[in-house]
């Protein structure tokens, strides 16, 4: 423990170093900059197409104060001839709208059309009662189709009915005449509700309780999405912060190996955990104070936001630890870099923006923020379904990281592939080589389920057909690489030979594979649904094939390379084939 | 300009041959990817009208109550399918059958507060989805309601077309692809610089016969050189995709502009800093100031980028001009001062 302090200490030292005299003023006033900006920026709002549209207004047309909307006021003969030299995009005449019959023109109008109503939604609620204003509301019943209950489900849908041919609210029927003592009725309390929140919709960081009753009451015109920008925006914030400190994280390794200190705190009595747990534990600290005063400063809940962010920050950190030990130059680690930060934001972010919509949202610990930020509570078992891919990276990556730190790796100048190859070789313990091999796919899983991800994002630029079977092809690749990587670099080490050995580590690593994908598969559908495919999913059949199919394709590659002498490309490829033509097989397009 | 020209060469290789670059363009790409499907999964929770009016979804509806109600018509003009049920127990079994997705009871119109009712799926995404097709009808249903009891709602039948879809792509993934490649150009460029500082190999590089103007110079144009490179392969991808850029030479021009100016100020940073990694820190953090001031004031680079693609009437290359002045500006301070930055210690 007091290695690792003073290693944290000697982090402090050189970064405190870095920032004295004029650069450490020079920092000081852009972060001061940066503060006032973003709270700027933050009362603002959020409006992204500033200044896009030029709307023409006549004399008596309505105010307009969106600035996307840049207006002039013109009289009427001016504003149409303006309006076919395209001068502005749409012309606002009293009551009416006139558009031109082009794209922009159109979309300016749809624009308009959508601020106007809400403006008018505004007037009519200050102009009449609101019972007038908003005469119709729709109740919103859920009703599972639960088929095994059938009798007494099928009464759901009447049972809620019969309520409506009497009052709607659960007052007695002589109390109708006493209704204006009365507080309102529930569907009137519910609208009042959603026009505050139309009210206030424009600003940004609005967090309150989500208007939450048994029965969700619907005012079509006030109806708001579902998505939860302003929530995630603030998660978003969250993360902000860690990526930046995790500059000074990566720098710190190619700060010793520029000056090659490594070397001396190499020999120094110290364990590779010490010395990366050491460098770490200021800028984790730096990372969780933010996250507590951030919290403090939006009104959270500390306790759980600590126990939601502490998973991410590792997650991040584990990442950002990958980077500087395969660099060789500057511009590698920024490039790096910008694609782990890339990725990482997407990962977190991206899934949180469904939160509510589909359950798969989990996945992003963001997604728990965002929750607690709605007043939305969760249990246990979805705090683990996101957060426990997190702990694994961070424990593979910390692994992965003693492993290779040393002089000779961290040194080497070598094209990326071939210090990743380097990296596996090292992280494989020679005198456990089966439950290295087996350990090394079933980590791998939720790499390649990443690598996926991106795949099937990327994808979506194509046209669908040709997406679709991009999508299964790097799917294919990607697992056969997963699974054979390992047995490669022994391979090419030259610690294993024989055929016997490729065959048995093949399979091996096939188990482990499947392992790791069934549990992926059941962990995601235990939260996901309730389903009844988990049994299945376990069943022999389901089992035997897919092992069996994920041997043989593994060997496939292994031998090629091992026996043949084939290019560990090509033999991908090739076993790439074969389980193509398995999946091909097995989702019925080939009989 | 010879000596400049190989050096510019020698830059651009050492960024070609590693593949690095490779990296920067996947990122862009995943960045526009993403930004696209939540164009396409989240802006149409706020615009329910873009996907109904992108993808025909069709969803059957089961009436009890009043069948003649101006709802059904309204509904039937949005293409859902609309079967009147006698009572509830009948549209249950159907609605259990499958046969229909959703169940609306419609009470008679009696003046008062109309109480509808509406059944849905337990299903979270799809009775979301057919609330997003239903939004349009009912809205039309309310603003019926609302002559009949005398408001009248101005506005409700202006023609236009959703506009989420085109706001998202000029003012979001344009600017980010036209911009991003900038960045990553400053980014370079202080690589370079420090890559150089940091290793002491300025000094050889300096004492041959190359002026240090010419040394810089040649970093910065190659960021530049591949930035604009970048930009030009975005727009076509972007056409690709349906996507026209309006004024696609202006557009060019004002990316290579802004791409300068952010690799001149991080040639400046960096020979302030003299090392990578405050130089890439404040880097970032400038970059971030400047998107946030630019998102504050009227006249920034991204409200000019976004009306030079959109075709804007009244933005022209004299706005473009404005930027080149200040490149300029910024081009000879940096050069003025470059040679006496470099003698101060870190």
């Amino acid at each position: 423990m007091s290695n690792i302090l003073t290693i944290a200490k000697r982090e402090i030292k050189r970064l405190r170093s870095r920032f004295r005299g004029g650069s450490r003023l020079v920092v000081v006033l852009i972060l001061a900059g940066a503060f006032v900006i973003s709270y700027l920026v933050f009362q603002q709002g959020a409006v992204l197409s500033k200044g896009m549209y030029r709307v023409g207004m006549s004399p008596d047309g309505p105010g307009i104060h969106d600035s996307r909307f840049r207006t002039i006021t013109v009289d009427r003969s001016t504003g149409y001839s303006m309006l076919d030299e395209r001068a502005i995009d749409v012309y606002v005449d009293g009551d009416e709208v006139a558009s031109r019959n082009n794209a922009r023109s159109l979309y300016a109008a749809g624009a308009l059309k959508q601020y106007l109503e809400k403006q008018e939604l505004t007037r009519i609620k200050d102009e009449y009662e609101i019972d007038t204003a908003f005469p119709l509301r729709v109740e919103v019943n859920y009703i599972g189709n639960v088929t095994a209950t059938q009798g007494i489900a099928l009464s759901e849908l009447a049972d809620a009915l019969t309520g409506t041919s009497l009052e709607p609210t659960e007052t007695d029927p002589g109390a109708t005449e006493a209704a204006q003592a009365m507080p309102e009725s529930d569907t009137t309390a519910a609208v009042r509700e959603q026009i505050r929140e139309l009210e206030s919709g424009n600003r940004l960081p609005e967090i309150e309780m989500e208007f939450t009753s048994d029965k969700e009451i619907i005012v079509p015109s006030l109806m708001s999405p579902p998505v939860p920008f302003a929530q995630v925006i603030i998660a978003f914030l969250y993360v902000l912060p860690v990526s930046f400190v995790s500059v000074f994280f990566t720098s710190s390794f190619m700060d010793e190996k520029i000056d090659r200190r490594i070397t001396v705190l190499m020999s120094a009595p110290l364990t590779p955990l010490q010395i990366i747990v050491g460098k770490m534990l200021p800028y984790v600290s730096f990372s969780l104070a933010s996250v507590v005063i951030m919290t403090l400063v939006l009104g959270g809940n500390l306790l759980l936001a600590v126990a939601i962010f502490i998973p991410v920050i590792l997650f991040i950190f584990s990442i950002y630890l990958m980077v500087p030990l395969v660099y060789r130059t500057f511009k590698d680690t920024t490039f790096i870099s910008m694609l782990a930060i890339t990725v990482i934001t997407s990962y977190l972010v991206f899934p949180a923006m469904f939160s509510g919509v589909n359950d798969l949202s989990l996945m992003s610990p963001l997604t728990l923020a965002v929750k607690m930020y709605r007043g939305e509570s969760f249990g246990l078992r979805e705090y683990l379904f996101s957060t426990t891919p997190m702990y694994f990276i961070f424990a593979l990556s910390m692994y992965i990281g003693t492993r290779i730190l040393n002089e000779e790796y961290l040194m080497g100048f070598r094209p990326l592939h071939r210090k990743v190859a380097e990296a596996i070789y090292l992280t494989i313990v020679r005198s456990r080589l089966y439950l290295s091999i087996t350990l090394l796919s079933l980590f791998l899983i939720p790499i390649v389920y990443m690598i996926q991800l991106v795949t099937l994002a990327i994808s979506l630029n194509l046209p669908m057909r040709y997406a679709v079977g991009g999508l299964l092809v790097v799917a294919v690749v990607v697992e056969e690489v997963a699974k054979s990587a390992g047995i490669a670099v022994l391979l090419e080490n030259g610690v294993i030979r024989a055929t016997k050995d490729i065959l048995v580590l093949s399979f091996l690593s096939a188990v482990g594979f499947l392992i790791g994908e069934k549990l992926l598969l059941y962990v995601s559908l235990s939260v996901v649904s309730e389903s009844m495919l988990s049994p299945a999913l376990f069943s022999s059949g389901m089992l035997l094939i897919p092992l069996v199919a994920h041997f043989l394709s593994t060997a496939l590659v292994c031998l090629l390379t091992g026996r043949f002498g084939i290019r560990y490309p090509f033999a991908v490829l090739a076993g790439s084939i074969v389980h193509a033509l398995y999946n091909l097989y097995v989702l019925g397009v080939i009989p | 300009m010879s000596t400049f020209y190989v050096m510019v060469r020698k830059e651009l290789r050492s960024v070609t041959k590693e593949k690095t670059i490779m990296i920067a363009i996947m990122i862009q790409l995943f960045i526009a990817s993403f930004s696209s499907v939540i164009l396409i999964g989240l802006m149409s929770f706020y615009d329910p009208d873009s996907i109904a009016w992108n993808a025909n979804i069709s969803i059957k509806v089961g009436v009890i109550g009043d069948a003649d109600s101006p709802l059904v018509w309204f509904l039937r003009d949005r293409n859902v399918r609309v079967t009147p049920f006698p009572s509830p127990l009948d549209a249950e079994s159907a609605f259990r059958a499958g046969m229909v997705d959703a169940v609306i009871f419609v009470p008679e119109d009696g003046r008062g507060v109309v109480d509808m009712k509406l059944f849905l799926p337990t299903s979270e995404s799809r009775s979301t989805m057919i609330l997003m097709v239903l939004k349009e009808p009912m809205k039309r249903y309310e603003n019926y309601l609302r002559e009949e009891r005398g408001v009248h709602v101005r506005y409700s039948d202006i023609r236009g077309m959703p506009s989420t879809t085109y706001e998202f792509r000029y003012s979001v993934i344009i600017p980010i692809l036209m911009f991003f490649p900038a960045f990553v150009a400053g980014s370079m460029v202080i690589d370079s610089i420090s890559e150089e500082l940091e290793n002491r190999t300025l000094e050889t590089l300096w004492s041959a016969p190359l002026s240090l103007n010419v040394i810089f110079g040649a970093k910065i144009a190659a960021g530049l050189v591949l930035a604009v490179g970048q930009c030009a392969l975005w727009s076509m991808l972007l056409r690709f995709n349906r996507v026209p850029i309006r004024n696609l030479g202006l557009v060019l021009l004002f990316a290579a502009v802004i791409a300068a100016i952010i690799a001149v100020g991080s040639a400046l940073i960096a020979t302030y800093f003299k090392d990578r990694e405050r130089s890439q820190f404040v880097y970032s953090l400038f970059i971030l100031l400047s998107a946030g001031v630019s998102y504050l004031f009227d006249a920034s680079p991204i409200t000019l980028m976004i009306r030079l693609a959109t075709g804007d009437y009244y933005t022209g290359i004299a706005d473009i001009a404005v930027y080149g002045v200040l490149l300029l500006a910024l081009l000879a301070a940096f050069l003025s001062v470059a040679k006496r930055l470099i003698a101060v210690p870190a």
